[in-house]
């Protein structure tokens, strides 16, 4: 669709300086169909793990903002997103989920498309198009950009958006947390087979806000916390290894990730955890003392939920895993979730971690469960004429961010609010929406990346 | 013309009669019930295609040859 | 189905199995969930698979495994007793307002009898749910598909030793899983 929007229109709904945010860009439908132009043809989305296309030929149907893509593997190992709907009149050209085929047949016409996207198969090609079709101008979409970063592969559907590293920034150091092995091993995680997708009545930036980082909503997980599921029985998770540790809000607001991590103390040493299994508490006590050694200072980051702007949030430890809101309408997002372990664990380790991740995180989890309740509720109580005149609030810890945080010789990259008294801050959802009013403003790449402008270069 | 054929069963080393009374042997099946890839034995048509390997769409294979 | 060699005990074995399963399924729409909890067997797994969209000819990747994926439920008694316990805190917010509930189960055949129908000790079965749920104020859900379970006697009465559900479904519709099959 043609933008058709002045900038100016959207910049009083997220007013940075004074936390709030307009219920409108929750509920809005003008809004929504804007952000499907401005946001998701424009910013480096998730679209799954080099593991789950391991062999030549194998296929994995993901999505991209509202678009279904296929993301695959050709005969020659090379890895490709393409737009699944096909060049000749729109069909789906593949409605399975994951499989391995030489060739994607469009069932309408029956072209038919090589794993390299090449339009190959185009029937009556000699007698009704008399060899006249140029193929090689009909084969599948491909995104422009794609990067496939440790195993988690990413496209973008702007050819000017920056580098995949320049994108993240200095939040690097925190999502590696996620796709390295526990050991600190580059890269070495894999995806459990079986990924979640389920319906959530509710815009999809609830759960992109909620997973950049909210201490405060605690309490809507008293009930787990009460019966406790974590890896050792207890609360949701374990968190005798956070003893002594600062807490952190770390938010990049010119790139609009956000994560929450604990910072060990600097004389810190690695304590053992999940020990109701001695293989599995071997395992993981095993592998902090190898990534501690690896890593040095950095080991002292525990990694805790993050999101990458837009719609890709992630747990980096406990439990391991990563989220996409793919936004299904203004009032629904399709959630997709994907599982991680390490690729050298020991069977036990995998086992124990599966059921873990299974009790704990979607529609069946007693954890998540709670979180989608407020996320639907929220949304349906915003709607109203009434509701909708009133901002949000997000004032919680505002003024008291550093971009120089240091402790015991470590700097930690970005704007980091310490909680660790005030146990928690809203400087990663401020972040976060002030990032959404730039990329629904700006005209272009040139204007998104702002950081190569205020001297803080690509590292920032 | 013989009942229509069921790409799903025709397996790699078959022959197939093609449109045009061309003959084929079928190299992989990419079992997808539409198309078929095939070497041409023969092609009254266009001797030219003879040894040559293509895609055959489900259309234009008029019989799988049993002998 | 089993071959009834014993047609009058197969029956009376029928009647009595769709009577547990009626009652079972009563208190869980009464919200009698430790009453419920009680006709596990100690052991008990309770497996819901997530189901794929594959290719003709590939149906046994269909469903995610047991044991092995990502499931929609892959436990045992432990966690299931955790899941009663939560909504019993009264601050499971995804339950509190309760929801409202109703399984029909229907289609109930018996599969095997051990060690003969007319003196089971062990009854495997298959059968069709229907599951409505409504909520707060116009939230519903319908989950319908086929459930295979296996029953074992204990202390004079059924218990449940294993469920296996599968939904028909792909993309969950519903926002959670806070019920029981
Ligand atoms: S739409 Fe795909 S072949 Fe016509
Ligand atoms: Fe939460």
């Amino acid at each position: 669709m043609a933008i058709t929007f002045q900038p100016s229109a959207y910049s009083g709904l997220v007013d940075h300086d004074n936390g709030m945010v307009s219920r409108e860009i929750f509920v809005n439908s003008d809004i929504y169909a804007e952000e499907q132009e401005r946001i998701f043809t424009r910013a480096w989305l998730f679209v799954g793990h080099e593991s789950q296309i391991a062999k030549p030929g194998d296929f994995f149907v993901s999505s991209m903002g509202e678009e279904s893509v296929i993301l695959c593997r050709d005969r020659q190992g090379e890895i490709h997103v393409f737009l699944n709907s096909c060049m000749h009149r729109g069909m789906k050209v593949c409605r399975y989920d994951e499989g391995n085929t030489p060739i994607f047949t469009c069932p309408y016409h029956g072209w038919s498309f090589a794993t390299d996207g090449a339009l190959v198969g185009v029937p009556f090609y000699k007698d009704a198009y008399h060899e006249e079709l140029d193929k090689s101008q009909w084969g599948l979409i491909r995104v422009p950009r794609m990067t496939n970063y440790k195993g988690g592969i990413w496209a973008t559907w702007d050819e000017n958006a920056p580098d995949f590293l320049e994108y993240i920034g200095g939040f690097r150091t925190y999502l590696d947390i996620l796709f390295d092995g526990w050991d600190g091993a580059e890269g070495g995680t894999e995806v459990i087979g079986g990924i979640e997708k389920w319906l959530v009545p509710s815009n999809w930036k609830f759960p992109a806000e909620n997973f950049i980082g909210d201490r405060y909503h605690n309490i809507s997980h008293r009930s787990v916390d009460l019966v406790g599921i974590g890896p050792s029985g207890q609360g949701r998770r374990d968190t005798r290894e956070r003893d002594g540790a600062r807490a952190l809000d770390i938010s990049f607001p010119e790139r609009g990730h956000g994560t929450i991590v604990f910072l060990r103390p600097a004389d810190a040493q690695p304590v053992p955890s999940y020990q109701n299994d001695p293989v599995i508490a071997d395992y993981f006590y095993q592998s902090e003392i190898a990534r501690k050694e690896r890593q040095g200072q950095l080991w002292r980051i525990m990694g805790g939920p993050g999101t990458i702007f837009p719609n890709m949030s992630y747990l980096p430890r406990q439990p391991r895993s990563i989220a996409v809101w793919h936004p299904r309408g203004p009032d629904q997002t399709e959630v997709w979730r994907w599982f991680l372990v390490d690729k050298s664990a020991p069977p036990e380790v995998k086992e124990f971690l599966r059921q873990y991740y299974i009790r704990y995180s979607g529609p069946s989890g007693l954890t998540e469960q709670d979180d989608m309740e407020n996320w639907n509720y929220a949304h349906a109580a915003s709607r109203g004429a009434m509701a909708r005149r009133h901002h949000y609030n997000y004032q919680m810890g505002m003024g008291y961010a550093v971009t120089d945080f240091e402790d015991g010789g470590l700097s930690i990259p970005g704007t980091v609010l310490d909680v660790t008294k005030a146990r928690a801050g809203e400087q990663n959802q401020r972040g976060f929406y002030s990032r959404w009013a730039d990329f629904m403003a700006a005209r272009d790449w040139d204007e998104l990346a702002g950081w190569r402008n205020n001297g803080n270069g690509s590292a920032c | 013309m013989a009942d229509i054929v069921n790409l799903f069963e025709v397996e790699p080393g078959q022959t197939v009669r093609l449109h045009g009374d061309a003959t084929a042997e079928v190299v992989s099946n990419p079992r997808d019930g539409v198309w078929l890839f095939v070497r041409y034995l023969t092609s009254p048509d266009d001797p030219d295609q003879v040894g040559t390997e293509d895609m055959v769409f489900a259309q234009d294979v008029l019989e799988l040859v049993t002998d | 189905m089993v071959v009834a060699n014993d047609p009058l005990a197969m029956l009376l074995l029928k009647q009595d199995v769709e009577t547990f399963l009626y009652h079972e399924a009563n208190l869980l729409d009464d919200r009698r969930y430790e009453e419920w909890l009680a006709l596990l067997t100690d052991d008990v797994r309770y497996w819901v698979p997530m189901r794929r969209n594959v290719k003709f000819g590939e149906l046994e990747r269909e469903f995610t495994r047991e044991g092995q994926d990502i499931n929609w439920f892959d436990e045992g008694k432990d966690t299931l007793t955790r899941r009663v316990n939560q909504i019993l805190t009264g601050v499971h917010w995804a339950e509190e307002p309760l929801s409202r509930i109703s399984h029909l189960v229907t289609n109930v055949e018996i599969v095997d009898a051990t060690p003969s129908a007319s003196n089971a000790e062990g009854v495997a079965l298959r059968c069709r749910f229907i599951i409505y749920r409504n909520r707060v104020a116009t939230e519903t859900d319908i989950l319908v598909g086929r459930r295979e379970d296996t029953l074992r006697r204990e202390d004079g009465g059924w218990r449940i030793a294993q469920r296996q559900v599968f939904l028909d479904q792909n993309v969950l519709l519903a926002k959670n899983l806070t019920f029981f099959f």
